[in-house]
């Protein structure tokens, strides 16, 4: 129990007067007489009732000392079940992947622990480091249920800068001035030194570790081909088994010697469709030692061409998507092709007055369409502008567009231009079969490293949602060409439509900087301005349930002595 | 609270006395009152005409001759009246010793009185029991009286046997009950030729002492009132009063009863002489 207000127990002087009062009026002399009634005022007798024996001045003192007594806890905010005084302690929590190392969480949550113990702490504030911090558990959660929170915490972000989670933790502190906590496993950083108010400390070990440093697979005719890099992270040569459990094939093993903090590459095939689990031999840092490839073939796209595309255009088309892989002329068609104004995806031609350019072009850098596009010494003819936003152009004419709904517009004819007999031309089209692949709902990508956006396609009308292997819910907001934030650890998403799997990808927890272990190490920083204390308590609301408690029994003490009744009227 | 009965006193008391009634015909057993009913006394009561059945004893001959119509003399009968003595037993009676003695001697004083003049006296005690006695063994009851009621007396009488016709009924209380008066006093009045009203009251209910403050606790319900008694409380305690026994005299009035107040401060000697001289006639 805790009192918020100390002073608020003034109020049980009211109790000795209370008694001195009973007594007093104890001294009364009673007496006997005929009739009471002729005693009472008017208002008395209509009050009284004759019969009940109604008024104890015992039960009266009782409920006053009673009232009292709560309102004196009420203005003294007594607080039951808690100590006094609450702090608000903030933690900054390194999470990255390396802190499950050698059981170093385990560490960290003892230490948080033993914090919120050392300082009194009243609330928590948990902050987890990341590329964007977050907060584990609060803000200004009670002890408690903060700690509790903290038990499911496993870090699984990669090598990040510590700053962002810093500034959140000066904000969430309250003032600039209170201490802050921080906890890592690795080395102090650099933007520890600038905040003098954080008291850091390491719960790491210094450790050799072999990692999975990349990881990829390619599936081709019902064949995976998996290529793995593994490092050493420790000062002498090691032999490792790398054991690789595909679905529905034989286990295989290789033996790997890796030198000295060096590096190895794998590559091993399978005749599976499913998925691959390549795993190394337990060591300190098991994350980073088992990860799954799913499979990843390159997915077909169908092409259809409108019937009114000029014919050369057309069987410059039909020589492309001859040889291109994984395309198909097919109906319906995810691509379809037609000339300006015919609601085709990729609308090819010009119209108007035509007008020829030898350069310069002018691109928009890092669109996907015009990856690897080379333009010199060709002869683009191209017509009126087309809608849209310039992707590129030669002058005040516009050559390549791309609308909202991503429509693309070539503005191009092909029979005076010298486009189509140019390296640019396969390139430009595979960059169109491309973002056409690219469009197709579900994950783009099966294989992401941690920390890495997330790309997905999410059509419009469907419920899509992310969930984890652990049973984590993640809603997928918006639609179209998403670039969601990273996911929160590593691991098998599936993605959902409307409560049904869609796709899947994994989360590898590849990062060499967390699987290097040697920089490791205890330390301990103190705060540079001690004297600065941990936040203040919070000031919760002040309960009310005295308050209540006192109107109820004065309420019932009025009743008893004093509350109108009905006459008994003789019959 | 029980005291001694002096029969003596009461005796003394009685000395020279005699009850008086109203002058009414009355009932009651063969005595030597005129009643209502019509009997075989010597008192001439009417004369009516014969007719079939009725005792020829009865028949005026100086009537028959003198209208040659055959004519009857009825006479009254001649009877002993009932009195019927009711005493408010309940607990404020009781409030001092002086009070419920002297209410115990008025009761015993008008049995005496009663008994002497040839009456058939009964007494009625409504305490926390009711009770009651007639003949020789009023005396013992009223010897025995216990002021135990806790409830006021006009409930009390409710327990109580039906009250029956009589020739005289005196009430002894000290009226300090809140009832309403004269329903009451027309209750009492019923069925009898006669009501006294004797009212018995203490020094104390008419003039309470006052100066400090006191816990006020009902004789006979135990309610609890604090007051302080200032004088302006006490005046506004007399005017109440006054305006109680005024109302129940006014009651008495219309019931054509007989209101008597007896102080309990006064002995039972110097009250028949004074406040209870209506009740009797000198023998």
């Amino acid at each position: 129990m805790m009192l918020g207000a100390p002073l608020g127990l003034l109020a049980l002087l009211a109790v000795p007067a209370l008694v001195a009062a009973y007594f007093l009026r104890r001294r009364q002399p009673p007496r006997t007489v005929s009739a009471l009634f002729l005693w009472r005022t008017p208002d008395q007798r209509a009050e009284a009732g004759p019969r009940l024996h109604r008024f104890s001045r015992e039960r009266s003192l009782l409920l006053e000392v009673l009232a009292v007594l709560f309102a004196a806890f009420f203005l003294s905010d007594v607080r039951c079940g808690q100590t006094a005084p609450r702090q608000h302690v903030v933690i900054i929590l390194d999470g990255s992947l390396s802190m499950n190392a050698a059981d170093a969480v385990d560490r960290a949550k003892t230490e948080v622990a033993r914090i919120a113990r050392a300082e009194n702490a009243g609330v928590l504030t948990l902050i987890e480091t990341g590329v964007r911090p977050s907060l584990l558990a609060g803000p200004q959660l009670e002890r408690d249920r903060a700690l509790a929170t903290l038990e499911r915490w496993r870090p699984a972000q990669p090598a990040h800068d510590f700053a962002p989670a810093f500034t959140l933790a000066r904000e969430l502190s309250g003032s600039a001035e209170h201490r802050l906590f921080f906890i890592t496993d690795g080395p102090p950083p650099e933007s520890l030194a600038l905040l003098p108010t954080i008291e850091g400390r390491s719960v790491g070990e210094a450790l050799g570790n072999v990692a999975f440093l990349s990881a990829q697979r390619r599936d081709e005719g019902g064949r995976a081909q998996v290529t793995v890099r593994v490092g050493n992270f420790s000062d002498t040569e090691k032999k490792v088994s790398v054991r690789f459990t595909p679905t529905g094939a034989a286990v295989q093993t290789r033996e790997l010697t890796l030198p000295a903090s060096g590096t190895a590459v794998l590559r091993v095939g399978f005749d599976t469709t499913g998925a691959i689990v390549a795993a190394l031999p337990d060591d300190a840092l098991r994350d980073d030692g088992e990860l799954a490839l799913l499979p990843s073939p390159l997915a077909d796209v169908t092409v259809s061409m409108t019937s009114d595309l000029d014919a050369q255009a057309q069987a410059a088309l039909r020589r492309f998507f001859a040889i291109a892989p994984g395309v198909k002329l097919a109906a319906p068609a995810t691509l379809t092709i037609g000339p300006p104004k015919s609601g085709a995806r990729f609308q090819l031609g010009a119209t108007g007055t035509l007008k020829s350019f030898v350069g310069p072009f002018f691109s928009q850098k890092g669109h996907a369409l015009l990856d690897d596009v080379q333009l010199g010494g060709v002869v683009w003819t191209a017509g009126e502008n087309p809608p849209g936003r310039v992707l590129m152009s030669a002058g005040d004419v516009v050559l390549l567009s791309e609308e909202d709904d991503g429509t693309l517009h070539a503005n191009l004819d092909l029979g005076r231009s010298s486009v189509q007999r140019t390296v640019a031309w396969p390139v430009l089209l595979s960059n169109v079969v491309r973002l056409a692949r690219l469009s197709s709902p579900g994950f783009p990508r099966k294989h992401l490293m941690l920390g890495e956006d997330t790309p997905l396609v999410a059509l419009a009308g469907s419920k899509w949602e992310l969930r984890g292997a652990d049973g984590e819910a993640r809603p997928v907001m918006g639609s179209g060409v998403l670039m969601l934030p990273p996911l929160p650890r590593a691991g098998t998403w599936a993605l959902e439509k409307d409560g049904e799997p869609f796709d899947a990808l994994v989360v590898l927890p590849l990062d060499p900087r967390e699987s290097d272990l040697r920089t490791r190490g205890p330390w301990e920083l103190a705060a540079q301005k001690p004297q600065a204390f941990a936040s203040f308590a919070t000031t919760h609301p002040r309960p009310w349930w005295p308050l209540l408690v006192v109107l109820l029994l004065v309420l019932l003490d009025f009743w008893l002595t004093a509350a109108p009744r009905k006459k008994d009227v003789p019959a | 609270m029980t005291v001694r009965l002096d029969f003596g006193l009461v005796e003394r008391a009685a000395t020279g006395c005699a009850l008086r009634l109203p002058r009414g015909p009355h009932r009651g057993k063969l005595g030597e009152v005129r009643a209502s009913s019509v009997g075989s006394s010597l008192e001439l009561h009417d004369f009516r005409q014969y007719s079939p059945g009725d005792d020829l004893r009865h028949i005026d001959w100086n009537a028959v001759a003198r209208t040659g119509e055959l004519y009857l003399r009825v006479r009254q009968d001649e009877v002993s009246p009932r009195v019927e003595v009711l005493v408010d037993a309940s607990a404020s009676m009781a409030i001092s010793e002086e009070k419920a003695a002297r209410a115990r001697e008025v009761a015993a004083w008008v049995v005496t009185l009663a008994r002497r003049g040839g009456l058939d006296p009964s007494v009625i005690s409504t305490g926390s029991t009711v009770r009651k006695a007639g003949g020789p063994s009023t005396r013992a009851m009223l010897e025995a009286l216990e002021f135990d009621g806790r409830t006021p007396f006009d409930e009390a009488l409710r327990r109580a046997p039906p009250l029956l016709p009589c020739g005289l009924r005196v009430v002894i209380s000290d009226f300090l009950f809140e009832a309403p008066p004269q329903p009451f006093a027309e209750r009492l009045a019923r069925g009898a030729a006669g009501l006294v009203l004797v009212q018995v009251l203490d020094a104390e209910d008419v003039n309470p002492s006052g100066g400090a403050g006191a816990r006020l606790t009902d004789a006979e319900t135990g309610e609890v009132l604090e007051r302080v008694l200032t004088p302006g409380v006490l005046e506004q305690y007399e005017a109440r009063f006054n305006a109680h026994v005024g109302l129940w005299q006014a009651a008495a009035r219309r019931v054509r009863g007989t209101w008597a107040q007896a102080s309990a401060e006064q002995s039972l000697d110097a009250l028949a002489r004074r406040e209870l001289s209506s009740l009797v006639e000198l023998a």
